[in-house]
């Protein structure tokens, strides 16, 4: 098991060899004059060439790449040549944002939907099972930043429960940073009305990303759990008088949920790479808005940062759904 | 006996959220803290470096200059001088420094000091340098005394004044102190080392930026906030709803819809103001068939100006490159209006007397309204047989397009805004040869507008000045660079709590704080 661990991780490295490859290519080769427009619109030729040999621009790709790679080994990530900010500090402003906002979605949807999903299998073709496959294909088929608009009217403006926008109250100073996750680090600092608060905040985003994680994971969770119902072992079970519960719970959740843990995994990184409109609407200062801003304007280093930066979390939780698989069936071994 | 239910429960839960929000929110009011909600972030706090609306917002309250900038038409007023002589030549700029003015840190503002920054500015050449860049350089600026600064002019530049508000003094004791191998710009990129009435509170990128007001600030009077927030909010929608609300007291970024919609609500004031930004199709003066001034008169002249207007929301059509209030501005310039008879007249002058020629015009994509314009050209056009391809780029696309006659697009829609109260600014980066390849001026030349924009910028005397500009004017209309479009109202929505606001053309959006308060 360690070995595996080991040796997916090395795999990591080629893969974001390739992706750094890959993505710094794509930055540099796309039309457009980036320099030009950070040299600001006063700038002359000479004012442009200056900024692109302060940047490194006016090598050749190769030699930026290399310079680039080397300077990840040294924690630089390059520096941004609008706001001149350097990307590693940029990521860790944003990141925390977005992580906090996909793992509230994720776990409303891995909590929701996997028992909804079962019930749905146990009640088939029952009202339930119409009520959750109903409910499933409206909140797959609704855009995420329109299901944010319709939340934001009737919590925020109507109902006035929830707050409209933004982390936290503006004129409060949040939690002391420590992972930058606000409802995390309000917990790790004890301070639990802040978490409250951060909650709520947290609430409507979160609720608005998850519906469509929630709702595939509903409908793999039912398809495969009638699967593993007709098997002949849970027959067996049946025939030897064990508990629904009993069943459902020890035996045919292990064996249904494999199918679904892969969509968890594919969904995570999915979500990170999805949340610009969420984070519009919500003013969550993620790096999916981060990430906008920098192609719209075609800043090199963010992009590529981010890039990289999702590609490593995306391999490292489909690493964990793959240990996941061997914790929750034995029959997994690796090798 | 008490019963409880899940409903219950969750109802009760939100509302004591909410309910704690707002007992904080109220303790923030009497705190007196202003937020306004701005689309744009400030990424970098270095006088000297950053630019755009929100970090002049910042670095205008944070920091001081020489002199400030207030009224409509703006005018330079005393800031961290007192007062200032001028050399009957124009070429000598004598100041007097306020003797009270203060760094955050407790040491005076001297001579020195602006010494110092004006130098960094020019050695760094970031941010606003291209404003005093040619017009001043590193022996200019000299210290009579701790109070007396002479600033000597390599060339005469009358709107010296109206560029000094963005020339922020910073204390060179902090900075060189944290000098590092970059001048200081990696810390100024994150600290303050100024005077100005408000300090940094709390800096979240891409959240919000919370200024506190500096207790022993040595500007004294102004409004009564203790503070303001600067949060950024990318929806116009939303911006609106927190005014609604009164989550936020000012919006800068609405869109006339947003505007429409707060119409007539209760604690809500709105500013609709012409500002200097001008919206224009400039025309390929240099490559492909706009080349022949009587095609450009043609179009310029088949434009459908009432369709454009129309569908610009809050605007009004330019008469000419200068917005009306501007010095300068000539009454009686003859512009183009539609006049289908006169638009075949002159392409029945033109190289292409039957049109039958395809142009392209290139607008930022994503700007819904600039993609309404280009289809009121393309039906415009539609008259004079002449087809309009129209392509959206992304911005740094059209300004790499910009670089070349050759890449230039045929139509090129621009805004363009003042950075100061004077024809200067938007007469030289928009139609002097030199800022050829840059997107205010791609390709248009004309010497004689050269030479007149150049003595412009030297002529003293007001009426002369004017004169210069007036024949300036008739000259580009001569020309026809541009369908001249339409200047866009700057528009704010602010809780009608707040006081002291007095609009601004300049930079009207990089809220001033120091007069504000709230009621």
């Amino acid at each position: 098991m360690v070995g595996y661990i080991l040796r997916r991780l090395l795999l990591l490295v080629p893969v974001l060899l390739g992706l750094s490859m890959l993505v710094f290519a794509i930055a540099r080769l796309l039309p457009g004059d980036p320099v030009a427009l950070a040299a600001g619109p006063n700038a002359t030729a000479a004012d442009v060439a200056s900024v692109a040999r302060e940047f490194g621009l006016d090598q050749p790709l190769v030699v930026q790449y290399w310079n680039y790679l080397t300077g990840l080994f040294r924690g630089d990530w390059g520096v941004s040549i609008f706001t001149r900010r350097p990307v590693a500090e940029d990521l860790a402003a944003y990141l925390p944002a977005t992580l906090e906002l996909v793992l509230a979605a994720m776990l409303l949807a891995i909590g929701l939907g996997i028992p909804l999903g079962l019930m749905a299998a146990v009640f088939r073709n029952k009202w339930p099972d119409f009520l959750a496959r109903t409910v499933s294909l409206g909140a797959i088929s609704m855009p995420r930043f329109f299901l944010g608009l319709v939340f934001q009217l009737l919590f925020a403006m109507w109902l006035g429960w929830l707050p409209l926008s933004g982390r936290f109250p503006l004129t409060e100073d949040p939690p002391p940073q420590i992972t930058g996750m606000l409802t995390v680090d309000a917990l790790l600092s004890g301070q639990f009305h802040a978490f409250g608060v951060a909650l709520s905040y947290l609430a409507l985003p979160a609720i608005a990303m998850c519906l469509s994680p929630l709702a595939t994971i509903m409908r793999m969770m039912r398809a495969s759990t009638i699967e593993v119902l007709q098997q002949d072992y849970v027959l067996t079970e049946r025939a030897l008088g064990l508990s629904q519960k009993l069943i459902l719970f020890k035996y045919v959740l292990k064996n249904a949920i494999s199918a679904t843990l892969t969509v968890i995994g594919l969904y995570f990184g999915w979500l990170l790479g999805g949340t610009v409109l969420v984070e519009t609407v919500f003013d969550w200062p993620g790096i999916g808005l981060y990430a906008t801003q920098a192609v719209l304007t075609q800043d090199f280093m963010p992009i590529i940062g981010v890039t990289l930066c999702i590609g490593a979390i995306f391999v490292t939780v489909n690493l964990v759904v793959d240990m996941l698989y061997g914790l929750l069936n034995p029959k997994v071994r690796y090798q | 006996m008490l019963t409880t239910t899940r409903r219950g429960v969750m109802a009760g839960g939100a509302a004591l959220l909410a309910g704690m929000a707002t007992g904080r929110d109220a303790q923030a009011q009497s705190r007196r803290i202003l937020v306004m909600a701005s689309n744009q972030d400030i990424p970098n706090f270095d006088p000297h470096v950053a630019n755009g609306y929100s970090a002049s917002m910042a670095l205008r309250n944070t920091y001081d200059s020489l002199v400030g900038v207030a009224g409509n038409p703006p005018k330079p007023v005393p800031q961290l001088a007192q007062s200032w002589t001028i050399s009957d030549d124009g070429r000598e700029y004598t100041f007097k420094l306020d003797p009270a003015a203060k760094f955050h840190d407790g040491s005076p503002v001297n001579a020195e000091a602006v010494k110092y920054s004006f130098n960094r500015l020019l050695r760094l050449n970031r941010g606003n340098a291209w404003m005093i860049a040619g017009v001043v350089d590193q022996n200019s600026v000299e210290a009579i005394d701790a109070t007396t600064v002479r600033i000597k002019l390599v060339t005469p530049f009358v709107p010296f004044l109206s560029v000094l508000p963005w020339v922020w003094i910073v204390n060179p004791a902090q900075v060189e102190a944290n000098k590092g191998s970059d001048d200081g710009q990696a810390w100024l990129r994150s600290n303050l080392a100024g005077s100005g009435a408000f300090r940094l509170r709390r800096a979240e990128a891409g959240n919000l930026y919370e200024f506190e007001r500096v207790a022993d600030a040595w500007r004294k009077g102004g409004g009564n906030l203790t503070g303001a927030i600067w949060k950024i909010t990318r929806e116009t929608a939303t911006q609106r709803l927190m005014v609604q609300r009164g989550e936020a007291q000012i919006a800068v970024d609405l869109t006339s819809e947003d505007m429409d919609s707060l119409k007539g609500r209760a604690g809500v004031n709105l500013v609709i103001e012409p500002e200097y930004r001008t919206f224009s199709m400039k025309m390929n003066t240099r490559h492909g068939p706009l080349q022949d001034a009587n095609l450009r008169r043609a179009i310029a002249c088949a434009f459908n100006y009432q369709g454009m207007l129309d569908v610009a929301g809050y605007a009004e059509l330019m008469k000419g490159p200068f917005p009306e209030s501007i010095d300068g501005f000539d009454k009686d310039l003859p512009v183009y209006r539609t006049d289908l008879a006169r638009a075949k007249e002159y392409l029945a002058k033109s190289s292409t007397p039957n049109g039958g020629i395809k142009i392209t015009v290139a607008h930022v994509s994503g700007l819904e309204q600039q993609r309404r314009w280009a289809l009121v050209l393309l039906d415009s056009l539609r008259a004079l047989n002449i087809e309009l391809d129209i392509k959206p780029m992304i911005w740094p696309d059209m300004v790499s397009a910009a670089r070349s006659p050759e890449t230039t697009p045929d139509i090129f829609m621009v805004y363009q805004t003042a950075n100061y109260g004077d024809p200067d600014n938007l007469a030289f980066a928009g139609y002097h040869s030199s800022r050829n390849g840059g997107w205010q001026n791609p390709t248009y030349a004309n010497p004689e507008v050269d030479s007149l924009l150049t003595q412009a910028r030297a002529e003293s005397d007001a009426e002369k000045r004017r004169a210069l500009y007036v024949r300036f004017q008739r000259v580009l209309m001569e020309d026809s660079p541009d369908i001249f479009g339409v200047l866009e109202k700057r528009k704010l929505a602010m809780r009608s709590n707040v006081q002291g606001f007095a609009f601004t053309p300049v930079a009207s959006n990089a809220i001033d704080l120091f007069p504000l308060s709230l009621g």
